[in-house]
């Protein structure tokens, strides 16, 4: 069957209504699929029509000159063709299950146990380009455990554990209960660190990165000297004006993990952001689904980029740099032969936010977001 | 002598100005070192971070090179050794002797509180935890200003170790009547719970001497004298059980081996009451800020001539200001209401410099305008300790950290 | 000591508090040029020019000359200025926690030009040129809104579009608890601690807006009666002087030949006493019913926040005698249900395209985005704003309106709900909201079409005045 999605303009037309009912997913076949996009970007780069062929759920070939298989379905898509957004921090999934504080420190627990496949909370995401999620335990004490990756489209846990999440915000701390104050906590991370088996000890060899919860700025030094300390390398997410220490970030090799950005974010916090990207710091952005909307994610790159951000780095941070931070910049991330498929079909320029994702390609199936629908009520999913 | 003379800083607007400028030539009216020789129209020369000269002089009329500053009074900067963190995750709770637990750990270098020590003319602090545990951790000695890190302005990690009488670590524990409900239903409760928290670990530690635990090592370190044990008592009685815990150790024979400590009482307000007990157990005391009225915290009672009392017996004492925001906590009004009380310039001076240094042990750097010592300065407006005197601009390592704002840069207003 | 006066700089910064601030750039003559110049949604000329005079839009065209001494802005795309209809910038922070407001109680009286500063530059260089404040928008009543100028520093008589521009009443919302905004060293955050009501609180809020509004009627009526009594009233006692004054001269030779009898008959003279005819009171004022009164007749239009459609339903029920009130639902979370009716009776709905996810205030949940695009396919005028909420948030207004084209709004009913359509709800759409000749000039001049990602404001104008610069 051949979709001819044309229909599907730019936004900057008039809606149409679809040429064909709108169905939740396309006949997934074992035929190669090839994707000609006005515009596609790679993740390092941009193409202008380029052509990218997927088969059995990879990515086969992408290029301007690339030539179709035989036998494959042919989509023409009008706008952008992207790599799967990945949001950095969230609990959709797994609610209710990311925060046990009956002791202060539970690096054991694993955040690719609870979380259900089937959650409602996971259609909204993927529906919103989000193909993947970093799942993450609470900063309760001093570790509520490690996170894992997975993906929205069928709960498909890519991988876990993926960080130790470490806590070294106040958020950690409590009033009637062990530790109370930071120095306490860092005793007990520094007792905690004394193990020579599980999480800890693969953390401490470089086998398990680390997710570093953070606050305010001296949070953000004080992670850093103990990783360093520690020979660590991870992620800092939390902090909104880890920007301004971008240097010794920098030099620590470790990445930087935004916190969602909503409407009215101080231009302080945003002018940070932009300057991590200048002074060559990795990072990405985190939506703490459900709580946020899943457009939040493009909100806050597009809030960054009206600051001043690069777009093309933007949308890094949103999918290349967010694999790389997760540890799965083998898997996916990027527009690449070899990588795995996890593309979104978006109406036009994926940063502006009138753009809509139209198709998901995740998990081997093509899927259809549905349209807001234009005549009468809402169709429920 | 015009006290409230007012002369301003001037400085000659280069094209640029280089904001970590090390190197100064101040030029002053009062040149007070704090060594007792003063120098009227002086010249305090500062290269590298460094304090390089301290000559009488009035300096090159001919230029106006772009780093000279010329104002009435220099003195070295303030050191206050009593400055506690208020805030409640400065000290772990969940104990309440956690000897070896840093307040360093806790500290923000971007707080908005540094500020404020470098307006009132403070350079160095020695920060300690909150006293809600029995024996709090160890406080750190810092620098006021400089890189955003809290190791990069550390003048001495570890320096003392914090303790506290009284009544303020039994605050927020309760009794476990029936089923104990957190960790709060636990001793001390009492004063008396209190004291015995202290001989507990004093003798625990005595007893095991067991190094491995990082605990015990700091306290036998802490009682064989390497860093003083600041203990916090305001009133009489627990001024009294502070010296009569360090007469017992140093008594007994369970504490061979670790029997040298050196106990410094912080806030003691009625030290005025014991000088003798003090003296001849050679105890120093910091003294917290003056009150509006004779009371203070622990309802107890501070005579305005504390500071000459204890002068008189021969104590050794400082002035602190607690960190507080208020007006009247400065310690250069602190040190005005120190003389109020009878005691003379030099001695109010050294209570404020020299003495809380050598308390903590950083006199070879800081305390003193001499030569080699850290570059740390207070340019004042008139007399450095009356009221309508300003700090007109603070030099912390030869960098200039705080300008008042009413200094006019490139003119100069009359006397 | 050497006296430097050539190179003295004060620090001192003299504070004088000026009706106008000194940094506020000057009203210029200008002309704008574009390659497209969108004069009102729907209406584009290429390659058309603005002329802009003391303020105001003097002639739009496409063959104007700069006349002497005129700046001239260029840029591809002109629009007029963005107003949010919904938003917390411009009064101060403790007037939007309000919940002790009347009827009469006037937002414009907590006009604040320069609060909060930073955040209306922000805006301005987002796009927003105006916007309508509201205190107490929690409130069950919360007083008259106004429309403002944003830009920081102006006088009042520039700065004020409309000091009356909307009555506010709520129904239904949670009570504000400690909602307050916080004002930390990264911005101002609002906390809010909100409290939902019961169902029956909330269908006693409907009653309790029908009420008043009933009262604004009877308050009307009587005032009209009172009217037309006064007339009447008025023309009796004319015609009585008329009268009178026929009948004078008689009337004087009567009254002399009396005079003369009674003193030739020594009795006592009794003047004739003409009996007044009592002038009718007028109902007794009252502030509050003054105000209901007139948006009774359509005169303020009246805006009603309500999100649920059971309080939807009743409103609308309730207010169907009352057929002059102009209703704009705010919020209108469930308006859906009842969207037909409201196309039919031109009800307008302000929505706040929010993204925000579960637990929001209100129990409602996660708010939807295809509201909007919903309610305009119905043919409902949608109208968009920043929830009024938190100042910050009026900066990112162009960024929201983009959630709901994607969700399903079309760009041009965007454009016209920021426009003139937000205009004509608050009855200043003969001062703003489109380019045309005679209207304030407040302008945008785009490098890409208004509402376009890539699109971004390279001048702003507000009321004639550049404040807005690729430079600045």
């Amino acid at each position: 069957m051949i979709h001819n999605l044309l229909a599907f303009a730019a936004a900057a037309l008039p809606s149409v209504a679809p040429l064909a009912p709108a169905a939740t997913r396309l006949a997934s076949s074992d035929a190669p699929l090839a994707i000609r996009a006005r515009s596609v970007w790679t993740g390092t780069k941009v193409l202008e029509n380029a052509i990218v062929v997927v088969e059995d759920g990879r990515i086969r070939a992408v290029g301007t000159e690339v030539e179709i298989p035989d036998g494959a379905e042919v989509l023409e898509h009008e706008g952008v063709l992207t790599a799967g957004m990945i949001a950095l921090h969230g609990t959709a999934g797994a609610v209710g299950e990311t925060r046990d504080s009956t002791r202060p420190a539970m690096p054991e627990a694993r955040m690719g146990i609870p979380v259900d496949g089937r959650s409602a909370d996971f259609a909204p995401l993927w529906n919103a380009g989000i193909t993947s999620l970093l799942v993450t335990p609470d900063s309760s004490g001093i570790t509520s455990g490690t996170t894992a990756l997975v993906r929205t489209a069928d709960g498909k846990v890519l991988r876990d554990p993926a960080h130790l999440s470490l806590v070294f915000s106040n958020e950690g701390l409590s009033s009637n209960r062990e530790p109370t104050s930071r120095s306490g906590a860092l005793a007990l991370l520094n007792e905690l660190f004394k193990k020579s088996s599980g999480v800890v000890a693969d953390a401490k060899s470089g086998k398990l990165t680390c997710l570093f919860e953070v606050r305010e700025r001296d949070d953000v030094l004080r992670a850093i000297a103990f990783a360093k300390d520690r020979k660590l390398s991870g992620a800092l997410h939390g902090a909104w004006l880890s920007g301004e220490l971008s240097e010794p970030i920098r030099d620590s090799g470790l990445f930087v993990i935004v916190p969602a950005l909503g409407v009215g974010t101080p231009k302080r916090a945003l002018d940070a952001v932009v300057r991590l990207e200048k002074d060559g710091v990795v990072f990405g952005f985190g939506l703490d689904a459900p709580w946020n909307h899943p457009d939040l994610l493009r909100l806050s790159a597009a809030l960054c980029v009206r600051a001043g951000l690069d777009s093309q780095a933007a949308w890094r941070g949103l999918t290349a740099n967010a694999a790389k931070i997760s540890g799965v910049e083998a898997r996916i991330g990027r527009i690449e032969r070899g990588l795995e498929a996890d593309l979104v079909l978006w109406s036009g320029d994926p940063l502006d936010l009138a753009t809509r994702a139209e198709v998901v390609i995740t998990a081997g199936k093509a899927l259809t977001v549905e349209r807001p629908n234009q005549n009468g009520a809402k169709e429920s999913k | 002598m015009s006290f409230f003379a007012a002369f301003v800083l001037s400085v000659a607007l280069p094209g640029t100005e280089d904001p970590e400028q090390r190197a100064w030539t101040i030029q002053a009216e009062r040149v007070y070192t704090g060594t007792g020789r003063n120098l009227e129209k002086g010249l305090v020369v500062v290269s590298a971070g460094k304090i390089s000269a301290v000559t009488p002089g009035a300096g090159d009329d001919g230029e106006r090179p772009r780093d000279r500053l010329s104002v009435y009074a220099v003195t070295a900067g303030f050191v206050d050794i009593g400055v506690r963190v208020t805030n409640w995750y400065s000290v772990e709770q969940s104990k309440e002797v956690t000897p070896h637990l840093r307040v360093a750990d806790t500290l923000d270098p971007f707080a908005l509180d540094w500020d404020r020590q470098l307006r009132n003319g403070v350079t160095t602090v020695l920060v300690s935890p909150a006293d809600r545990n029995v024996i709090g951790g160890l406080s750190v000695a810092l620098k006021t200003a400089g890189p955003e890190s809290i190791s990069a302005r550390t003048l001495r990690a570890d320096a003392v170790l914090r303790g506290s009488m009284g009544s303020e670590p039994s605050s927020g524990n309760h009794p476990a009547f029936g089923r104990p409900t957190d960790f709060y239903s636990r001793r001390p409760t009492t004063r008396m719970g209190v004291e015995w928290e202290w001989r507990n670990a004093f003798f625990t530690a005595a007893e095991k001497r067991d190094t491995k635990d990082a605990g015990t090592a700091t306290l036998i370190a802490a009682l064989q004298g390497k860093m003083p044990i600041f203990i916090q008592a305001w009133t009489t009685q627990d001024i009294r059980t502070a010296v009569f815990l360090r007469e017992e150790v140093e008594s007994r024979p369970e504490f061979q081996g670790m029997n040298t400590p050196r106990f410094v009482i912080d806030a003691g307000a009625e030290a005025w009451k014991e000088p003798q007990l003090l003296a001849r157990s050679k105890t120093a005391v910091v003294l917290p800020p003056f009150p509006a009225s004779a009371r203070t915290r622990e309802n107890s009672l501070m005579a305005w001539n504390v500071a000459k009392v204890l002068e008189d017996a021969g104590v050794p004492f400082a002035l602190s200001g607690h960190g507080s925001g208020d007006v009247s906590d400065r310690l250069a009004i602190q040190a005005g209401y120190a003389m109020a009380g009878g005691i003379g310039f030099e001695s109010a001076l050294a209570a404020v410099t020299s003495t809380p240094a050598m308390l903590i042990g950083v006199d070879a750097r800081v305390g003193t305008l001499e030569v080699g010592k850290d570059a740390d300065l207070v340019l004042w407006s008139g007399e450095p300790f009356q009221p309508g005197t300003r700090v007109v601009a603070t030099i912390v390592d030869g960098v200039l950290r705080y300008e008042g704002w009413n200094a006019v840069r490139g003119a100069e207003i009359a006397r | 000591m050497h006296t430097n006066v050539g190179q003295a700089a004060l620090v001192l910064l003299a504070g004088t508090a000026s009706a106008q601030d000194a940094t506020l750039p000057a009203r210029e003559t200008l002309l704008v040029r574009a390659e497209h110049v969108l004069v009102s949604p729907g209406r584009v000329l290429d390659g058309a020019q603005v002329l802009v005079r003391d303020g105001r839009i003097v002639a739009v065209g496409t063959d104007l000359e700069a006349p002497e001494g005129a700046r001239v802005v260029e840029g591809r795309w002109v629009c007029a200025g963005f107003i949010d209809p919904w938003s917390a910038l411009g009064v101060g922070g403790d007037a939007l926690s309000e919940v002790n407001a009347t009827a009469a109680t006037r937002s414009i009286d907590g006009f604040d030009p320069f609060n909060l500063d930073h955040l209306r530059r922000e805006a301005l260089r987002a796009g927003v040129t105006s916007a309508r404040v509201q205190l107490g928008p929690q409130a069950r009543i919360g007083g008259q809104g106004a429309v403002v100028r944003l830009v920081p520093g102006l006088a009042p008589e520039e700065a004020i579009v409309s000091d009356a521009s909307n009555l506010w009443m709520t129904a239904g919302l949670s009570l504000p608890s400690g909602q307050q905004f916080v004002e930390t060293a990264d911005g101002v955050q609002m906390v809010s601690g909100d409290r939902a009501q019961d169902p029956f609180d909330r269908a006693e809020s409907v009653e309790r807006i029908v009420a008043a509004l009933q009262s604004g009627k009877n308050y009307l009526i009587a005032q009209n009666e009172h009217r037309h009594e006064l007339e009447d009233w008025k023309k009796k006692v004319a015609e009585k002087d008329a009268e009178l004054d026929k009948e004078f001269k008689k009337a004087k030779k009567d009254r002399e030949k009396a005079q003369k009898e009674a003193t030739e008959k020594d009795k006592k003279f009794e003047e004739k006493k003409f009996k007044d005819e009592k002038k009718p009171q007028a109902p007794r004022f009252d502030e509050d019913n003054e105000v209901i009164a007139r948006a009774v007749d359509g005169r303020l239009p009246l805006f009603v926040g309500v999100e649920r459609a059971a309080e939807i339903r009743s409103l609308l029920a309730g207010t169907e005698s009352l057929g002059r009130v102009r209703l704009v639902i705010a919020g209108g979370s469930e308006a859906g249900f009842q969207a037909s009716q409201l196309a039919e009776r031109r009800i307008p709905v302000m929505v706040w395209p929010t993204p925000l996810g579960r637990s929001r205030p209100d129990e409602l949940e996660a708010h939807d985005l295809s509201l909007a695009g919903r309610l305009a396919s119905h043919g409902v005028t949608v109208l968009l704003g920043s929830g009024g909420r938190d100042p910050a948030a009026t900066r990112d207004l162009p960024l929201l309106a983009g959630l709901a084209i994607a969700h399903g709004l079309s760009r041009d009913d965007a454009i016209e709900a920021l426009t003139i359509g937000a205009a004509r709800a608050l009855d200043v759409a003969d001062r703003i909201g489109t380019v045309e000749a005679g209207k304030d000039a407040d302008l945008l001049v785009l490098d890409g079409p208004p509402l376009e990602s890539t699109s971004t404001v390279r001048f702003t104008i507000a009321s004639g005045r550049v404040v807005v610069t690729p430079e600045n």
